[in-house]
Protein backbone atom coordinates (compact mmCIF):
# COMPACT_ATOMS: atom_id res chain seq x y z
CA UNK A 1 0.00 0.00 0.00
CA UNK A 2 3.05 2.47 0.47
CA UNK A 3 3.61 2.84 -3.01
CA UNK A 4 -0.22 4.66 -3.55
CA UNK A 5 -0.60 8.11 -4.23
CA UNK A 6 -2.99 9.71 -1.96
CA UNK A 7 -4.96 13.03 -3.02
CA UNK A 8 -7.78 14.87 -3.71
CA UNK A 9 -10.06 17.22 -5.99
CA UNK A 10 -8.71 20.52 -6.73
CA UNK A 11 -11.41 22.75 -4.76
CA UNK A 12 -10.56 26.12 -6.17
CA UNK A 13 -11.93 28.09 -2.86
CA UNK A 14 -9.48 26.10 -1.24
CA UNK A 15 -6.25 26.83 -3.86
CA UNK A 16 -4.86 28.86 -1.72
CA UNK A 17 -4.26 26.41 1.06
CA UNK A 18 -3.87 23.86 -1.62
CA UNK A 19 -1.05 25.54 -2.98
CA UNK A 20 1.15 25.77 0.69
CA UNK A 21 0.27 22.12 1.53
CA UNK A 22 1.52 19.16 2.02
CA UNK A 23 0.92 15.20 2.12
CA UNK A 24 -1.25 15.43 -1.06
CA UNK A 25 0.22 13.69 -3.94
CA UNK A 26 -2.40 14.72 -6.61
CA UNK A 27 -5.59 16.58 -7.58
CA UNK A 28 -8.18 15.54 -9.59
CA UNK A 29 -9.66 18.27 -11.61
CA UNK A 30 -13.17 18.44 -11.79
CA UNK A 31 -13.68 21.51 -13.80
CA UNK A 32 -11.33 23.25 -15.94
CA UNK A 33 -9.42 26.55 -14.21
CA UNK A 34 -10.89 29.74 -13.82
CA UNK A 35 -9.10 32.44 -15.85
CA UNK A 36 -8.69 34.46 -12.35
CA UNK A 37 -7.74 31.34 -10.23
CA UNK A 38 -4.69 33.27 -8.82
CA UNK A 39 -3.90 30.04 -7.36
CA UNK A 40 -3.91 27.65 -10.42
CA UNK A 41 -0.20 28.46 -11.45
CA UNK A 42 1.27 27.22 -8.10
CA UNK A 43 -1.66 23.83 -8.23
CA UNK A 44 -0.72 23.24 -12.07
CA UNK A 45 3.26 23.57 -11.31
CA UNK A 46 3.32 21.39 -7.70
CA UNK A 47 0.58 18.60 -8.47
CA UNK A 48 -0.06 15.51 -10.52
CA UNK A 49 -3.34 16.41 -11.54
CA UNK A 50 -5.75 14.50 -13.10
CA UNK A 51 -8.67 14.86 -15.45
CA UNK A 52 -12.13 14.30 -13.96
CA UNK A 53 -14.12 16.55 -16.17
CA UNK A 54 -17.81 15.90 -17.43
CA UNK A 55 -16.59 14.90 -21.16
CA UNK A 56 -19.54 13.81 -22.64
CA UNK A 57 -21.62 10.61 -21.60
CA UNK A 58 -20.62 7.74 -23.59
CA UNK A 59 -24.16 6.09 -24.60
CA UNK A 60 -23.42 8.16 -27.60
CA UNK A 61 -20.19 8.82 -29.65
CA UNK A 62 -18.15 11.95 -28.44
CA UNK A 63 -18.74 14.55 -31.15
CA UNK A 64 -14.66 16.48 -32.00
CA UNK A 65 -15.91 19.77 -30.05
CA UNK A 66 -15.76 16.98 -27.21
CA UNK A 67 -12.80 15.36 -27.87
CA UNK A 68 -10.42 17.73 -28.66
CA UNK A 69 -11.65 19.49 -25.47
CA UNK A 70 -10.73 16.20 -23.58
CA UNK A 71 -7.61 16.58 -25.38
CA UNK A 72 -6.41 19.48 -24.77
CA UNK A 73 -7.38 19.62 -20.50
CA UNK A 74 -5.35 16.36 -20.87
CA UNK A 75 -2.85 18.32 -22.38
CA UNK A 76 -3.02 21.01 -20.15
CA UNK A 77 -3.00 19.13 -16.93
CA UNK A 78 -0.39 16.82 -17.89
CA UNK A 79 -2.92 13.66 -16.64
CA UNK A 80 -1.51 10.53 -16.57
CA UNK A 81 -4.92 8.80 -17.26
CA UNK A 82 -8.32 10.67 -18.61
CA UNK A 83 -11.77 9.26 -16.41
CA UNK A 84 -15.01 9.51 -17.62
CA UNK A 85 -18.63 7.78 -15.77
CA UNK A 86 -20.83 5.43 -16.94
CA UNK A 87 -23.36 7.78 -16.75
CA UNK A 88 -26.77 8.24 -19.35
CA UNK A 89 -27.95 11.62 -17.39
CA UNK A 90 -29.49 13.64 -20.52
CA UNK A 91 -32.26 12.26 -23.28
CA UNK A 92 -30.79 11.62 -26.67
CA UNK A 93 -32.08 14.48 -27.67
CA UNK A 94 -31.12 16.93 -25.40
CA UNK A 95 -34.48 18.47 -23.89
CA UNK A 96 -34.35 16.55 -20.42
CA UNK A 97 -30.62 16.58 -18.54
CA UNK A 98 -30.58 15.45 -14.84
CA UNK A 99 -27.27 17.33 -14.37
CA UNK A 100 -26.36 14.79 -11.54
CA UNK A 101 -24.52 11.46 -12.59
CA UNK A 102 -26.64 8.71 -13.36
CA UNK A 103 -26.21 5.31 -14.48
CA UNK A 104 -27.27 3.32 -18.15
CA UNK A 105 -29.24 -0.02 -18.03
CA UNK A 106 -27.59 -2.79 -17.65
CA UNK A 107 -28.28 -4.35 -21.01
CA UNK A 108 -26.63 -5.70 -24.06
CA UNK A 109 -27.51 -2.57 -25.92
CA UNK A 110 -25.94 -0.39 -23.15
CA UNK A 111 -22.80 -2.54 -23.47
CA UNK A 112 -22.31 -2.40 -27.21
CA UNK A 113 -22.70 1.32 -27.15
CA UNK A 114 -20.33 1.90 -23.89
CA UNK A 115 -17.55 -0.48 -25.33
CA UNK A 116 -17.69 1.19 -28.65
CA UNK A 117 -18.07 4.89 -27.81
CA UNK A 118 -14.88 4.55 -25.07
CA UNK A 119 -13.27 2.86 -27.09
CA UNK A 120 -13.51 4.95 -30.09
CA UNK A 121 -12.54 7.68 -26.90
CA UNK A 122 -9.51 5.91 -26.25
CA UNK A 123 -8.33 5.62 -29.83
CA UNK A 124 -8.82 9.63 -29.77
CA UNK A 125 -6.65 10.57 -26.29
CA UNK A 126 -3.57 10.15 -25.68
CA UNK A 127 -3.64 9.10 -22.29
CA UNK A 128 -5.56 5.87 -21.00
CA UNK A 129 -9.15 6.37 -20.00
CA UNK A 130 -10.77 4.48 -16.98
CA UNK A 131 -14.04 4.68 -16.16
CA UNK A 132 -16.06 5.51 -12.73
CA UNK A 133 -19.14 3.39 -11.02
CA UNK A 134 -22.33 4.71 -10.70
CA UNK A 135 -24.32 4.42 -7.83
CA UNK A 136 -28.35 3.58 -8.56
CA UNK A 137 -30.78 4.46 -6.08
CA UNK A 138 -33.48 1.81 -7.15
CA UNK A 139 -33.49 -0.50 -9.47
CA UNK A 140 -34.88 -0.90 -12.98
CA UNK A 141 -37.14 -3.30 -14.40
CA UNK A 142 -35.51 -3.13 -17.92
CA UNK A 143 -31.98 -3.50 -16.83
CA UNK A 144 -31.04 -6.88 -17.46
CA UNK A 145 -27.62 -7.80 -16.40
CA UNK A 146 -25.87 -7.44 -12.45
CA UNK A 147 -24.34 -3.85 -12.17
CA UNK A 148 -20.63 -6.06 -11.57
CA UNK A 149 -21.18 -8.46 -14.91
CA UNK A 150 -21.93 -5.58 -16.60
CA UNK A 151 -18.91 -4.05 -15.89
CA UNK A 152 -16.51 -6.81 -15.81
CA UNK A 153 -17.86 -7.62 -19.85
CA UNK A 154 -17.24 -3.85 -20.31
CA UNK A 155 -13.60 -4.01 -18.49
CA UNK A 156 -12.56 -7.33 -20.63
CA UNK A 157 -14.20 -6.04 -24.13
CA UNK A 158 -12.43 -2.69 -24.06
CA UNK A 159 -8.93 -2.96 -21.48
CA UNK A 160 -9.73 0.10 -20.20
CA UNK A 161 -9.18 0.93 -16.41
CA UNK A 162 -11.90 1.15 -13.46
CA UNK A 163 -11.82 3.88 -11.66
CA UNK A 164 -13.58 2.01 -8.24
CA UNK A 165 -15.70 4.47 -6.74
CA UNK A 166 -16.06 2.81 -3.14
CA UNK A 167 -18.84 5.18 -1.66
CA UNK A 168 -21.02 4.43 -4.85
CA UNK A 169 -20.36 1.00 -3.79
CA UNK A 170 -21.13 1.02 -0.30
CA UNK A 171 -24.32 2.72 -1.21
CA UNK A 172 -25.67 0.74 -3.31
CA UNK A 173 -25.24 -2.24 -0.75
CA UNK A 174 -26.98 -0.63 1.74
CA UNK A 175 -30.03 0.35 -0.36
CA UNK A 176 -30.04 -3.47 -1.07
CA UNK A 177 -29.13 -4.61 2.31
CA UNK A 178 -26.08 -6.43 1.34
CA UNK A 179 -22.21 -6.67 2.62
CA UNK A 180 -20.31 -4.26 1.24
CA UNK A 181 -17.42 -6.33 1.28
CA UNK A 182 -19.23 -9.04 -0.18
CA UNK A 183 -21.12 -6.71 -3.11
CA UNK A 184 -17.53 -5.51 -3.76
CA UNK A 185 -15.97 -8.68 -4.26
CA UNK A 186 -18.38 -8.75 -7.19
CA UNK A 187 -16.55 -6.33 -9.35
CA UNK A 188 -13.44 -6.57 -11.47
CA UNK A 189 -10.80 -4.98 -8.80
CA UNK A 190 -8.01 -6.34 -10.79
CA UNK A 191 -8.81 -3.59 -13.45
CA UNK A 192 -8.76 -0.89 -11.34
CA UNK A 193 -6.77 2.28 -11.53
CA UNK A 194 -8.06 4.56 -9.03
CA UNK A 195 -10.00 4.46 -6.32
CA UNK A 196 -12.49 7.36 -5.09
CA UNK A 197 -13.22 7.94 -0.69
CA UNK A 198 -15.74 9.83 0.70
CA UNK A 199 -17.78 10.79 3.22
CA UNK A 200 -21.62 10.24 3.64
CA UNK A 201 -24.50 11.85 4.92
CA UNK A 202 -28.07 12.01 5.69
CA UNK A 203 -30.14 13.21 2.51
CA UNK A 204 -33.94 14.60 3.88
CA UNK A 205 -35.04 13.81 -0.39
CA UNK A 206 -33.52 10.20 -0.07
CA UNK A 207 -34.21 9.73 3.27
CA UNK A 208 -30.93 8.04 4.10
CA UNK A 209 -27.18 8.73 3.44
CA UNK A 210 -26.03 9.97 0.27
CA UNK A 211 -22.14 11.36 -0.82
CA UNK A 212 -21.55 14.53 0.75
CA UNK A 213 -18.49 16.74 0.93
CA UNK A 214 -17.87 15.02 4.39
CA UNK A 215 -15.45 13.03 6.09
CA UNK A 216 -14.99 9.34 4.87
CA UNK A 217 -16.14 6.90 7.77
CA UNK A 218 -14.24 4.77 9.51
CA UNK A 219 -16.06 2.04 8.16
CA UNK A 220 -15.69 3.69 4.61
CA UNK A 221 -12.32 3.46 5.75
CA UNK A 222 -11.63 0.01 6.39
CA UNK A 223 -13.73 -1.06 3.34
CA UNK A 224 -10.99 1.20 1.38
CA UNK A 225 -8.46 -0.93 2.70
CA UNK A 226 -10.49 -4.02 2.16
CA UNK A 227 -10.81 -2.92 -1.37
CA UNK A 228 -7.17 -1.55 -2.07
CA UNK A 229 -5.78 -4.92 -0.69
CA UNK A 230 -7.92 -6.72 -3.58
CA UNK A 231 -7.23 -4.43 -6.29
CA UNK A 232 -3.42 -5.17 -7.52
CA UNK A 233 -2.89 -2.49 -10.30
CA UNK A 234 -4.13 0.11 -8.38
CA UNK A 235 -2.01 3.34 -8.14
CA UNK A 236 -3.97 6.18 -6.40
CA UNK A 237 -6.27 7.07 -3.64
CA UNK A 238 -8.30 10.37 -3.69
CA UNK A 239 -10.99 11.87 -1.43
CA UNK A 240 -13.62 12.52 -3.61
CA UNK A 241 -15.26 15.92 -2.52
CA UNK A 242 -15.84 18.66 -4.66
CA UNK A 243 -18.03 21.29 -3.28
CA UNK A 244 -18.07 24.70 -2.25
CA UNK A 245 -18.99 24.20 0.81
CA UNK A 246 -15.99 21.53 1.59
CA UNK A 247 -13.93 23.25 4.58
CA UNK A 248 -10.05 23.41 3.93
CA UNK A 249 -10.03 21.12 7.53
CA UNK A 250 -12.18 18.71 6.35
CA UNK A 251 -10.34 18.11 3.12
CA UNK A 252 -6.89 18.05 4.20
CA UNK A 253 -8.01 15.68 7.74
CA UNK A 254 -9.72 13.27 5.20
CA UNK A 255 -6.24 13.04 3.44
CA UNK A 256 -4.28 12.45 6.40
CA UNK A 257 -6.62 9.88 7.62
CA UNK A 258 -6.70 8.12 4.25
CA UNK A 259 -2.97 8.01 4.66
CA UNK A 260 -2.68 6.75 8.25
CA UNK A 261 -5.57 3.72 7.39
CA UNK A 262 -3.29 2.62 4.14
CA UNK A 263 -0.06 3.05 6.49
CA UNK A 264 1.26 5.51 3.47
CA UNK B 1 -38.88 0.04 -28.17
CA UNK B 2 -34.52 0.42 -27.86
CA UNK B 3 -33.18 0.29 -24.73
CA UNK B 4 -32.37 3.81 -25.20
CA UNK B 5 -35.42 4.83 -25.51
CA UNK B 6 -36.58 3.49 -22.15
CA UNK B 7 -33.69 5.52 -20.62
CA UNK B 8 -34.95 8.32 -22.05
CA UNK B 9 -38.43 7.86 -20.31
CA UNK B 10 -36.91 6.74 -17.28
CA UNK B 11 -34.94 10.19 -17.69
CA UNK B 12 -37.88 12.38 -18.21
CA UNK B 13 -39.51 10.76 -15.38
CA UNK B 14 -37.35 11.95 -13.12
CA UNK B 15 -36.51 15.21 -14.87
CA UNK B 16 -40.47 16.31 -15.39
CA UNK B 17 -42.33 15.77 -12.64
CA UNK B 18 -46.06 16.28 -14.19
CA UNK B 19 -44.99 13.39 -16.03
CA UNK B 20 -43.81 11.39 -13.29
CA UNK B 21 -47.05 11.71 -12.21
CA UNK B 22 -49.16 10.88 -15.10
CA UNK B 23 -50.92 7.27 -16.26
CA UNK B 24 -48.60 7.19 -19.19
CA UNK B 25 -45.17 6.40 -17.08
CA UNK B 26 -47.05 5.02 -13.98
CA UNK B 27 -48.65 2.09 -15.92
CA UNK B 28 -44.97 1.47 -17.12
CA UNK B 29 -43.98 0.41 -13.99
CA UNK B 30 -40.28 0.87 -14.61
CA UNK B 31 -39.26 1.31 -11.00
CA UNK B 32 -40.64 1.59 -7.83
CA UNK B 33 -42.34 5.14 -7.91
CA UNK B 34 -41.82 6.06 -4.22
CA UNK B 35 -37.94 5.35 -4.28
CA UNK B 36 -37.81 6.88 -7.94
CA UNK B 37 -39.79 9.86 -6.39
CA UNK B 38 -37.58 10.25 -3.96
CA UNK B 39 -34.75 10.30 -6.12
CA UNK B 40 -36.37 12.57 -8.44
CA UNK B 41 -36.52 15.78 -5.97
CA UNK B 42 -33.23 15.05 -4.67
CA UNK B 43 -32.14 15.67 -8.18
CA UNK B 44 -34.68 19.24 -8.50
CA UNK B 45 -33.07 20.30 -5.19
CA UNK B 46 -29.45 19.49 -6.77
CA UNK B 47 -29.90 20.97 -10.24
CA UNK B 48 -31.61 24.51 -8.80
CA UNK B 49 -28.50 24.73 -6.35
CA UNK B 50 -26.12 24.33 -8.77
CA UNK B 51 -28.03 26.95 -10.53
CA UNK B 52 -28.26 29.77 -7.77
CA UNK B 53 -24.77 29.12 -6.05
CA UNK B 54 -24.16 30.24 -10.19
CA UNK B 55 -26.13 32.47 -11.08
CA UNK B 56 -27.25 34.00 -7.86
CA UNK B 57 -23.56 34.97 -6.62
CA UNK B 58 -23.60 38.12 -6.16
CA UNK B 59 -26.87 38.10 -4.29
CA UNK B 60 -25.11 35.02 -2.18
CA UNK B 61 -21.79 37.35 -1.69
CA UNK B 62 -24.27 40.50 -0.32
CA UNK B 63 -25.68 37.93 1.80
CA UNK B 64 -23.61 38.97 5.03
CA UNK B 65 -25.46 42.30 4.74
CA UNK B 66 -28.82 41.31 3.49
CA UNK B 67 -28.70 38.13 5.87
CA UNK B 68 -30.63 36.02 3.11
CA UNK B 69 -28.25 33.50 1.02
CA UNK B 70 -30.37 32.93 -2.32
CA UNK B 71 -30.01 29.06 -1.79
CA UNK B 72 -31.91 29.08 1.16
CA UNK B 73 -34.81 29.02 -0.47
CA UNK B 74 -34.29 25.30 -1.64
CA UNK B 75 -34.87 24.21 1.96
CA UNK B 76 -38.55 26.41 2.27
CA UNK B 77 -41.78 25.42 2.27
CA UNK B 78 -42.27 27.34 -0.86
CA UNK B 79 -39.91 25.40 -2.94
CA UNK B 80 -41.58 21.99 -1.51
CA UNK B 81 -44.31 23.47 -3.22
CA UNK B 82 -43.18 23.71 -6.67
CA UNK B 83 -41.82 19.98 -6.72
CA UNK B 84 -44.73 18.47 -7.96
CA UNK B 85 -45.40 21.22 -10.91
CA UNK B 86 -41.10 21.15 -11.74
CA UNK B 87 -39.26 20.25 -14.78
CA UNK B 88 -35.74 20.40 -15.16
CA UNK B 89 -34.30 22.62 -16.93
CA UNK B 90 -37.85 24.40 -18.50
CA UNK B 91 -38.18 27.87 -18.77
CA UNK B 92 -41.47 28.17 -16.50
CA UNK B 93 -39.54 26.20 -13.68
CA UNK B 94 -36.75 28.18 -14.32
CA UNK B 95 -38.86 31.71 -13.59
CA UNK B 96 -40.57 29.89 -10.91
CA UNK B 97 -36.79 29.34 -8.50
CA UNK B 98 -35.37 32.13 -9.74
CA UNK B 99 -38.44 34.06 -8.45
CA UNK B 100 -38.50 32.28 -4.97
CA UNK B 101 -34.72 33.15 -4.63
CA UNK B 102 -35.68 36.72 -5.19
CA UNK B 103 -38.34 37.15 -3.50
CA UNK B 104 -36.45 36.15 -0.36
CA UNK B 105 -33.16 38.01 -0.98
CA UNK B 106 -35.75 40.82 -1.00
CA UNK B 107 -36.90 40.11 2.18
CA UNK B 108 -33.47 40.56 3.94
CA UNK B 109 -31.99 43.50 4.97
CA UNK B 110 -31.24 45.46 1.86
CA UNK B 111 -30.77 49.53 2.56
CA UNK B 112 -27.31 49.24 1.84
CA UNK B 113 -27.63 47.71 -1.54
CA UNK B 114 -29.83 50.63 -3.44
CA UNK B 115 -29.25 49.32 -6.33
CA UNK B 116 -30.76 45.63 -5.41
CA UNK B 117 -33.44 45.47 -7.86
CA UNK B 118 -31.35 45.69 -10.95
CA UNK B 119 -29.18 43.08 -9.81
CA UNK B 120 -32.00 40.79 -8.82
CA UNK B 121 -33.38 41.05 -12.16
CA UNK B 122 -29.90 40.17 -13.85
CA UNK B 123 -29.91 36.90 -12.18
CA UNK B 124 -32.93 36.03 -12.58
CA UNK B 125 -32.58 36.92 -15.75
CA UNK B 126 -29.47 35.03 -16.26
CA UNK B 127 -30.56 31.68 -14.75
CA UNK B 128 -34.53 32.05 -16.93
CA UNK B 129 -31.81 32.69 -20.47
CA UNK B 130 -30.28 29.37 -19.33
CA UNK B 131 -32.90 27.10 -19.33
CA UNK B 132 -34.40 25.57 -22.27
CA UNK B 133 -32.98 22.42 -24.01
CA UNK B 134 -29.18 22.35 -25.45
CA UNK B 135 -27.38 21.05 -27.80
CA UNK B 136 -25.15 18.08 -26.35
CA UNK B 137 -23.44 16.87 -29.72
CA UNK B 138 -22.47 18.02 -32.88
CA UNK B 139 -24.97 17.12 -35.87
CA UNK B 140 -25.76 18.05 -39.02
CA UNK B 141 -25.36 21.91 -39.56
CA UNK B 142 -28.93 23.51 -39.13
CA UNK B 143 -30.24 24.55 -42.73
CA UNK B 144 -31.19 27.63 -40.80
CA UNK B 145 -28.31 28.49 -40.43
CA UNK B 146 -26.56 27.43 -43.41
CA UNK B 147 -28.64 30.08 -45.55
CA UNK B 148 -27.94 33.38 -44.51
CA UNK B 149 -30.80 35.03 -45.58
CA UNK B 150 -33.60 36.36 -42.79
CA UNK B 151 -32.44 36.95 -39.29
CA UNK B 152 -34.47 35.84 -36.41
CA UNK B 153 -34.10 36.15 -32.48
CA UNK B 154 -33.38 33.36 -30.61
CA UNK B 155 -36.34 32.82 -28.49
CA UNK B 156 -35.59 33.62 -24.92
CA UNK B 157 -32.45 36.06 -26.04
CA UNK B 158 -32.97 39.01 -23.16
CA UNK B 159 -32.85 42.97 -23.26
CA UNK B 160 -32.64 44.17 -19.93
CA UNK B 161 -32.42 47.62 -19.30
CA UNK B 162 -30.85 48.63 -15.72
CA UNK B 163 -31.28 51.67 -13.72
CA UNK B 164 -27.11 51.48 -12.55
CA UNK B 165 -24.37 50.17 -14.29
CA UNK B 166 -23.85 46.79 -12.84
CA UNK B 167 -21.38 45.74 -14.85
CA UNK B 168 -18.87 47.43 -12.91
CA UNK B 169 -19.65 46.44 -9.45
CA UNK B 170 -20.56 42.81 -9.96
CA UNK B 171 -16.65 41.72 -10.22
CA UNK B 172 -15.93 44.03 -7.11
CA UNK B 173 -18.73 42.23 -5.18
CA UNK B 174 -17.02 38.92 -5.65
CA UNK B 175 -13.56 40.41 -4.20
CA UNK B 176 -13.43 41.11 -0.33
CA UNK B 177 -14.93 44.44 0.66
CA UNK B 178 -15.90 45.69 4.27
CA UNK B 179 -18.06 48.34 2.76
CA UNK B 180 -20.89 47.39 -0.16
CA UNK B 181 -19.05 48.10 -3.18
CA UNK B 182 -22.22 50.59 -4.93
CA UNK B 183 -22.57 50.84 -8.75
CA UNK B 184 -22.47 54.20 -10.95
CA UNK B 185 -26.23 55.19 -11.45
CA UNK B 186 -26.49 55.54 -15.47
CA UNK B 187 -29.11 53.87 -17.80
CA UNK B 188 -27.82 50.57 -19.05
CA UNK B 189 -29.57 47.85 -21.53
CA UNK B 190 -27.77 44.60 -21.15
CA UNK B 191 -28.18 41.69 -23.99
CA UNK B 192 -27.95 38.04 -21.93
CA UNK B 193 -28.16 35.22 -24.62
CA UNK B 194 -27.36 31.50 -24.79
CA UNK B 195 -26.03 29.22 -27.38
CA UNK B 196 -26.86 26.15 -28.13
CA UNK B 197 -24.64 24.56 -26.50
CA UNK B 198 -25.70 26.07 -23.29
CA UNK B 199 -23.38 29.01 -22.78
CA UNK B 200 -24.59 31.99 -21.42
CA UNK B 201 -23.26 35.80 -22.33
CA UNK B 202 -24.07 38.77 -21.31
CA UNK B 203 -23.41 42.15 -23.36
CA UNK B 204 -23.46 45.48 -22.79
CA UNK B 205 -26.20 46.88 -25.88
CA UNK B 206 -26.06 49.69 -28.43
CA UNK B 207 -29.74 51.06 -29.32
CA UNK B 208 -28.49 49.73 -32.72
CA UNK B 209 -28.34 46.52 -31.73
CA UNK B 210 -31.27 46.59 -29.31
CA UNK B 211 -33.31 47.95 -32.51
CA UNK B 212 -31.70 45.07 -34.56
CA UNK B 213 -32.82 42.44 -32.29
CA UNK B 214 -36.37 43.88 -32.39
CA UNK B 215 -36.40 43.65 -35.74
CA UNK B 216 -34.90 40.31 -36.54
CA UNK B 217 -38.45 38.46 -37.00
CA UNK B 218 -37.50 35.99 -39.80
CA UNK B 219 -39.20 37.86 -42.29
CA UNK B 220 -37.06 40.81 -43.09
CA UNK B 221 -34.06 40.68 -44.96
CA UNK B 222 -30.64 41.97 -45.02
CA UNK B 223 -31.44 45.20 -46.39
CA UNK B 224 -34.56 45.62 -44.56
CA UNK B 225 -32.96 45.25 -41.36
CA UNK B 226 -29.40 48.01 -42.86
CA UNK B 227 -32.46 50.48 -43.89
CA UNK B 228 -34.59 50.10 -40.72
CA UNK B 229 -31.91 49.59 -37.96
CA UNK B 230 -29.78 52.60 -39.92
CA UNK B 231 -26.55 50.10 -39.99
CA UNK B 232 -24.20 50.12 -42.69
CA UNK B 233 -24.07 46.46 -44.63
CA UNK B 234 -20.88 45.52 -43.17
CA UNK B 235 -21.41 46.99 -40.04
CA UNK B 236 -24.49 44.79 -40.29
CA UNK B 237 -22.90 42.16 -41.44
CA UNK B 238 -20.30 42.00 -38.19
CA UNK B 239 -22.71 42.70 -36.03
CA UNK B 240 -25.03 39.76 -37.07
CA UNK B 241 -21.76 37.54 -36.99
CA UNK B 242 -21.09 38.23 -33.22
CA UNK B 243 -25.15 37.80 -32.21
CA UNK B 244 -24.58 34.57 -33.85
CA UNK B 245 -21.56 33.78 -32.00
CA UNK B 246 -23.31 34.36 -28.58
CA UNK B 247 -26.80 32.52 -29.74
CA UNK B 248 -28.67 35.52 -30.06
CA UNK B 249 -29.56 35.49 -33.51
CA UNK B 250 -30.33 32.84 -36.30
CA UNK B 251 -30.81 32.70 -39.55
CA UNK B 252 -34.46 31.86 -40.75
CA UNK B 253 -34.80 30.01 -44.36
CA UNK B 254 -37.39 32.63 -44.54
CA UNK B 255 -39.69 29.98 -46.06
Amino acid sequence: MGDLKVGAFYNPHLGEALAGASGIDHLAMADPPRGDDPWWPKIRERYTLLLHDYLGQLSEPLDEHAIQRARSLAELYKSPWVAEHFQCLHTENGTYNLNYVFPPLYTEEFLDRFAANASALQARLDQPLVMENIPGFFDVAASRLPEPVWLRRFFDRTNLGFLLDLPHIWLEAHYKGADPKVFLGEFPLERVVELHVAGVSEDRDLQGPWIAPTAPSDEMLDLMVHAVARCPNAKAVTFDAFSPTLSADVLFASVARIRKALRN
Amino acid sequence: MSDRAVQDALIRALADAPFRGSPAWRTRELANQERLERFARFLARHYYYERLAHFFKYSRALARVTGRPPEAVLTSPAFDALLPTLVLGSRASAVAVAGLAQEHVRGGATAAVPYLEDLLAYEHGMMVVESGARLWRDGSPDPADQQRSKPVRVEGTMLLDLQVDLPLVLPLLLRPWTEVPQAPRRPTRLLIARSRRGRVSVARTSSAIATLLELADGRKTMDDLAREAGLRPAELEATLDELVEIGAVRFSTGS
